[in-house]
């Protein structure tokens, strides 16, 4: 379908643009070949953290478990500090706390007299041990250090009481991705570690979220619930990331919910693995699959109304249940939701940033919408980034303007791009795009990791019918906030 | 199942040459498949087997291309005998972390599944001593099982084989790996053999093979081959045969006892060698 601008009497669509207030006379544009990240040997606002995070958070969303971090202080401190900005809630991690002496003597007595100190203060359910920088390139042998700090608590505690913690580790060098890739590696390190076949199937589904926020895996819960499916959620941070004030059950305080160990054992057994997020999970995934033949679903994420289309579907077809009346009449309202609004989206332009996965997703959303993509920025490289917005552009029949797409690297093409465009809309993104949307002088809707500038956002949800329904809202919302509504051509 | 070798020795003691040879003696006389992982940062491990032939490395494709340009083909090449040859490369000399160049190409051929099952052998080529975490990663669970050291009759190859035994007894508990003798490469010195012979008994370990002195190793070095290659009927290249044949068959590996300094010193005194 070709799109065209509605004919209108009165205010013309156009003039409804504010005018953007000038670059400041010092602002200079900076030279076309250094635009993109691989012409450079600086990044300039990168949109991406570290490896370790996205492991840390994924062993913080298992029952009872504590991360262990294999270095400085500092690679500890950033995380706590990052989750405690966008949760709003305390984690526990334990640090190796590498000092110069370490970094020279490698990293052996501290791992294992720091396994030693968290188990006898804290008796962690699960310890999930998270490698960084400085432990990798010193070389720290893990596995062979694992075993040594094994034979240490056994010796202390006792055997029995030793051994009834897993210990799981993740290999994070962060010189070789980012903190999406550090979730898909603990995804792989989980599963390789902890799950074990049984004779008999479950008839379970596993869901390996991503980085979704809690209010994102409520969400996808209730759509299991309404479905009538078991699901295993692995790593369920909605809980503990997300927990209750409440007065504490037991001291050292430890945060409810979390994928409870037993579950992740069963992981083998079920009828599939969903990576909802491909970046982030599918290296579990396609392990289950390669291991014990469950069968892997990588994405697409179930944002707007063919992602979660086509995650009922599969629901529907592995389990042979089929999709009850009340889903329905979600993804009836959010159908209405968009007829109601389209109005104030068609043609809207629309910059989208983040972590590869929420990028795709919402991309196909804003298209559902009939909004036009105008840049998108995944700040993890991907194999497959470029090939996937194609597809998703192909699927909706775009034929506007192709975006600029940037796989990888830091915000600065993005920035600069979307300064020379003429027009612009909309920026969605997290918020490390809140300075760029600031100066372009267009509203930011606030999805992905991190959101550290906002509160709640973490609490609701854009996956799901109902998801889509929020997230529509606030672009149709910001937009209105943005460009006044004519009343007689826009009409609410 | 293939076997799991890394090959260990002072600098300069003939590591590579010595593993070539019996590399292409164990191709050629006994038709093995064999693969060569070089993991020194001068990336010189393999070129007998190649003929002199430049090998683009491991790490210089990362540099050069970038991970994602890097594949089997690319950075695996076939020489002499069918054997199978890998450079880890590393930095230019001074420069950043050759150790950590060890861990990420030897971890990048595991991904690559380079070390296919169909591999008798696989040798780790490794430089001098193990001066950090990543030149120990040969060593680490999963991956070589049996080490040989190079060394000759000097008190300098012996420190260095002692100094390498005291490194991987912290590996052998752990990852199970175990010594499987020191190779005797000779420097025609006067009781050398005896030295050895006694030096191996004191750290419970064999001399797998004693490899007399021959200057048909350096001529066939000048012309880019090993012995084997060079002339197989030569008696040097029997040498090499007969090293080759006892690797095959070696079912002695042991956790070494490496000894004390006082103890090394006086094995040196015995044998008239501390000038």
């Amino acid at each position: 379908m070709q799109l065209k601008e509605i004919p209108i009497t009165g205010i013309p669509y156009d003039q409804l643009y504010i005018e953007k207030i000038p670059a400041t006379p010092e602002y200079c544009r900076r030279p076309a070949e250094l635009l993109p990240a691989g012409n450079r040997s600086v990044a300039v606002n990168p949109n991406r953290t570290c490896m370790p995070l996205g492991a840390m958070w994924a062993v913080l969303g298992v029952h009872g478990a504590i991360p262990f971090v294999q270095g400085a202080q500092g690679c500890t401190t950033y995380v706590r500090y990052t989750f405690c900005r966008v949760f709003k809630e305390p984690a526990t991690i334990a640090t190796a706390s590498f000092h110069e002496d370490a970094a020279v003597f490698g990293g052996r007595r501290n791992l294992i007299e720091g396994i030693r100190n968290l188990v006898v203060r804290y008796w962690p359910e699960l310890i999930g041990v998270v490698t960084t920088c400085s432990s990798e390139i010193i070389g720290d042998d893990m596995v062979s250090f694992l075993k040594m700090a094994r034979a240490n608590l056994r010796k202390e505690i006792g055997p029995e009481k030793a051994d009834r913690i897993p210990i799981v580790l993740v290999n994070t060098p962060s010189f070789a991705g980012s903190h999406v890739d550090g979730y898909d590696r603990a995804s792989r390190a989980f599963v390789e570690t902890l799950a074990t076949a049984r004779d008999k199937p479950s008839g379970k589904v596993n869901i390996i979220p991503g980085l979704l926020y809690p209010g994102d895996i409520r969400e996808i819960k209730h759509l299991l619930r309404h479905m009538d499916i078991e699901g295993i959620v692995l790593f369920d941070i909605s809980d503990p990331l997300d927990a209750p004030l409440q007065p504490p059950v037991s001291l050292p305080y430890k945060p409810p919910g979390g994928t409870p160990l037993e579950d992740i054992r069963d992981m083998a057994n079920s009828l599939a693995t969903f990576a909802l997020q491909p970046h982030a999970g599918q290296a579990g995934a396609r392990y289950l699959e390669r291991k014990f033949g469950v069968r892997a679903v990588v994405g697409p994420p179930p944002i707007g109304i063919q992602g979660t289309d086509a995650f009922l579907k599969t629901l529907r077809e592995l389990t042979g249940k089929p999709i009850p009346e009340s889903l329905l009449q979600e993804r009836g309202r959010l159908v209405d939701s968009l007829a109601d609004t389209f109005h104030h989206t068609m043609m809207k332009k629309v910059a989208i940033m983040g972590d590869p996965d929420v990028v795709l997703g919402v991309t196909s959303f804003i298209l559902e919408m009939g909004m036009e993509p105008v840049a998108l920025a995944g700040g993890t490289a991907s194999k497959t980034f470029d090939h996937d917005v194609e597809a998703i552009l192909a699927e909706a029949g775009y034929a506007g303007d192709p975006p600029l797409v940037v796989n990888g690297g830091d915000l600065l093409e993005f920035e600069e791009y979307l300064k020379q465009l003429p027009r612009l809309d909309l920026v969605i993104g997290n918020s490390r795009a809140v300075d760029i949307a600031k100066e372009l002088q267009v509203p930011l809707v606030r999805v992905g990791f991190p959101i550290y500038d906002r509160f709640g956002y973490q609490k609701r949800a854009i996956v799901g019918y109902r998801g889509g329904e929020v997230l529509l809202a606030e672009i149709v919302n910001s937009i209105l906030g943005y460009q006044y509504p004519d009343d007689r051509t826009h009409q609410l | 199942m293939t076997r799991k070798i890394a090959i260990y020795g002072k600098g300069g003691i003939g590591k590579s040459t010595t593993q070539q040879n019996t590399a292409a003696a164990l191709a050629y006389f006994f038709g093995k498949k064999v693969l060569i992982h070089g993991c020194d940062p001068k990336a010189d491990c393999t070129r007998l087997i190649l003929g002199g032939k430049p090998q683009e490395t491991v790490l210089d494709t990362i540099r050069e291309y970038g991970e994602e340009a890097l594949t089997v083909d690319r950075v695996v090449k076939t020489g002499f005998g069918g054997i199978k040859c890998v450079e880890s490369g590393g930095p230019e000399p001074g420069v950043g972390c050759a150790g950590r160049g060890v861990i990420t190409a030897i971890n990048l051929m595991e991904e690559f599944g380079a070390y296919s099952d169909d591999l008798d052998f696989v040798f780790f080529d490794v430089l001098g001593d193990v001066v950090c975490g990543g030149f120990a990663m040969p060593v680490r669970e999963g991956k070589a099982q049996e080490i040989y050291i190079v060394a000759s009759g000097e008190m300098m190859a012996l420190y260095a084989a002692n100094n390498i035994c005291r490194g991987m007894i912290k590996y052998a508990e752990q990852s199970g790996v175990r010594l499987g003798g020191i190779i005797c490469n000779s420097r025609n010195v006067d009781g050398e053999k005896e030295l050895m012979t006694e030096f191996c008994a004191k750290i419970g370990t064999q001399m797998l093979h004693y490899i007399p002195r021959d200057n048909i190793v350096q001529k066939a070095e000048f012309n880019r081959q090993t012995v084997t290659q060079f002339d197989p009927e030569c008696n040097q290249a029997q040498e090499y045969k007969e090293l080759a044949r006892k690797i095959i068959e070696n079912d002695m590996f042991v956790i070494p006892r490496p000894m004390s300094m006082d103890e090394m010193e006086n094995l040196v005194v015995k044998y008239g060698l501390l000038n």
